[in-house]
């Protein structure tokens, strides 16, 4: 079966009722939990898991994957609106989309972002379309050497993009590595750190520490605003753009398509980063640079359509190599797993369904958005006139049923709360919990290859470069590494030389 | 000496909130280390289940000692709040709902939690957040019940 004919089949369970259905579904929440401050796409995508469980896999999928690309989607309203980040990938979008729309032009702007939303999120699934399945061919050829040095590769990157310490972030895959070993070791059915409790022999929950640490996490930092919010909302007939918007905000979006989707495939938290990226590329660009923070169009286009331009290319190392490179893309994982579907290479061949089905719904929910999010506009930005302080028993009320449905166990709820106090003290104290996240998920993949590696090569350390790609992958990471130290070492000196000299 | 009320949220300085941290990983880092050693290492070339846990907890050690030593020589007079009202409530009543969640059923555990955490950080009236919480405990009943056939506790009655 060509892959054509493959897209076919994919968008004839897209576009079964079932499929527009939960495509809504999700396109929805999305967009709710992207408008509503301290809710972002992992919240919101871990809150609806549960109803997952009863779906069949590409159906949960396409919804699940509605709530990522919504809450991008949605994010950026109440960037321009209220210059309240709905996630952090709306924070650039903040800077110059609030100063139009103080300058009676949030209408555009809404305009621009939604269409600068859309142009971007379709070309990343182009391009999740054409590279992920060859890309899938090449991987299926590698063994368990290569995948632990991919796996470290994509670990290390998470350093580079992350912001904040370097040694921080690093500590935090550390513990996330460490939280992954808790449960049967995989190899030889050994328990390890389950203090005697039979409901850790399975390990931490993921869903459990993904609500504790990034729902929990955020709800308590939120609940020490207090911020009054005041919002624009622009009439319908206002939305229309002007001939000169276009014309500025056309090349951002060109650029901006291409930023996002580079940086979609790197680990770590690339939506975010790519916002700022495109930000500073169409300052450079612009000829009026000193336009940019008082209400520049192209600072709205560029870092909307960055931020959506992520969400397709997100999905090549989740779907091709199984690695997830964002958080939101984690529980898809976990979500995946759950089905009985293992994401990597052999997703493609043994079930081409979940991917083509995925693809043809990101086309649809991309069109979905765009209809819903222009003329509800209005119904969303009211959303925030709920207090927060009104919303949080509900969040918590649906997050406990939510743990508490995946295994039936007390000792998921006590992970959530206790990853919840957790993720909250760290955050306050600058760290990140992405990287904890995504190095849970990824750690029992290398520990299991690790020790296949060196069993398959009876001890031999020289299976981690053998091969062309191995040596080519393990030195990158080596690159990486002594980067970063380097960057460490020499910004400690200059701090500690700093203080030395204050003192 | 009379002890006085203290007011929150309280004021740490940046530098020993960072160093508690810092300490709070070596913790973890200790623990893995610790129990490691009680599972087979294996060796170099060919480990066991306690090569990884230990491999990793050391680092975390590691770590932990370079972030205590960072913040101690390069932290400035930054002030950070921890223990704000509305978050110890949240913390405290979300601590609660394990302990009951079996005994007392789901649906009245969350129901009390919803009406206190109205009550105590919504600033609603009782019998209004009484209201309010059945409400919403019919809505979740019928959905995830109901709808998605989700099994919740029923109590111990």
């Amino acid at each position: 079966m060509s892959g054509f004919d493959q897209l076919i089949g994919g968008f004839a369970v897209a576009l079964s009722w079932k499929g527009l259905a939960y495509c809504f579904i999700g396109c929805l929440w999305g967009t709710v939990v992207g408008v509503l401050p301290g809710l972002g796409p992992l919240a919101g995508m871990t809150l609806l898991l549960p109803l997952t469980f009863g779906l069949d896999p590409t159906i949960g999928i396409i919804m699940l994957t509605g709530i990522f690309y919504g809450a991008m989607y949605g994010g950026s309203t109440t960037s321009i609106l209220v210059r309240i980040p709905g996630e952090a990938a709306s924070v650039v979008t903040c800077i110059d989309g609030y100063e139009m729309a103080r300058q009676g032009r949030a209408g555009p702007a809404l305009m621009i972002a939604a269409v600068g939303s859309f142009i971007g999120g379709t070309v990343s699934i182009l391009g999740l379309m054409l590279i992920a399945p060859p890309l899938a061919k090449v991987m299926i050829a590698i063994g368990p050497s290569v995948q632990v040095v991919l796996i470290l590769l994509a670990l290390g990157a998470i350093t580079a993009v992350c912001a904040g310490s370097r040694i921080k972030t690093a500590s935090m895959i550390v513990l996330g590595l460490a939280l992954s070993t808790v449960g049967l070791d995989k190899l030889t059915g050994v328990p390890r750190f389950t203090l005697g409790s039979a409901d850790l022999t399975g390990g931490l929950s993921f869903t459990a520490l993904a609500i504790g640490l990034f729902g929990l996490s955020e709800i308590l930092i939120n609940l020490e605003k207090t911020e009054t919010i005041k919002a624009i909302v622009p009439k319908l007939k206002d939305l229309v753009p002007r001939w000169h918007d276009l014309r500025e905000s056309a090349p951002a979006v060109g650029r901006a398509s291409v930023i996002g989707f580079i940086f979609g495939i790197i680990p770590g938290v690339s939506h975010v980063v790519s916002t700022f990226v495109s930000y500073a590329v169409e300052k450079r660009f612009s000829k009026h640079p000193e336009q940019f923070g008082r209400g520049a169009i192209a600072g709205v286009a560029g870092p909307e359509t960055a931020n959506n331009a992520v969400t397709g290319t997100a999905m090549i190392p989740l779907l091709a190599l199984g690695i997830p490179s964002i958080p939101a893309t984690a529980i898809l994982i976990s979500a995946l797993t759950i089905h009985g579907v293992q994401p990597g290479p052999l997703l493609l061949t043994e079930h081409p369904e979940v991917f083509w089905g995925l693809v043809a719904s990101m086309y649809i929910g991309n069109v979905i958005l765009l209809i819903l999010n222009l003329p509800l506009v209005g119904l969303f930005v009211n959303l925030l006139r709920i207090p927060y302080t009104w919303l949080v028993p509900i969040i918590l009320i649906i997050s406990i049923i939510g743990v508490y449905s995946v295994n039936f166990s007390i000792a998921d709820i006590w992970i959530m709360v206790v990853s919840g106090a957790a993720g909250y003290l760290l955050r306050k104290l600058g760290y990140e919990m992405a990287p904890l996240l995504l190095a849970l998920v990824l750690g029992d993949r290398l520990e299991e290859n690790f020790r296949l590696a060196l069993t398959m090569s009876s001890g031999s350390y020289a299976v981690f470069a053998d091969r062309i790609c191995t040596i080519v992958l393990a030195s990158t990471l080596g690159l990486l590494l002594a980067i970063q130290a380097l960057a460490w070492a020499f910004g400690y000196r200059k701090s500690f030389a700093d203080e030395t000299g204050n003192g | 000496m009379r002890l006085g009320l203290r007011r929150l949220p309280l004021a740490f300085s940046a530098r020993n909130g960072g160093i508690l941290a810092a300490g709070l990983l070596g913790a973890c880092g200790a623990f893995f280390v610790a129990q490691s050693l009680l599972l087979d290492l294996g060796g170099i070339a060919l480990p066991g289940p306690g090569f990884f846990p230990l491999a990793l907890g050391t680092i975390l050690l590691g770590c932990a000692a370079l972030i205590a030593l960072d913040c101690w020589q390069s932290c400035q007079a930054g002030v950070m709040e921890l223990g704000h009202r509305d978050v110890l409530i949240t913390i405290a009543a979300l601590l609660m709902v394990p302990v009951i969640f079996e005994p007392l059923g789901a649906h009245l555990t969350l129901g009390l939690l919803g009406a206190a955490m109205l009550v105590l950080i919504g600033r609603v009236a009782p019998p209004l957040a009484v209201i309010a919480a059945g409400a919403g405990i019919l809505a979740c009943w019928y959905f995830f019940e109901v709808l998605l056939g989700v099994e919740l506790p029923a109590g111990q009655w």
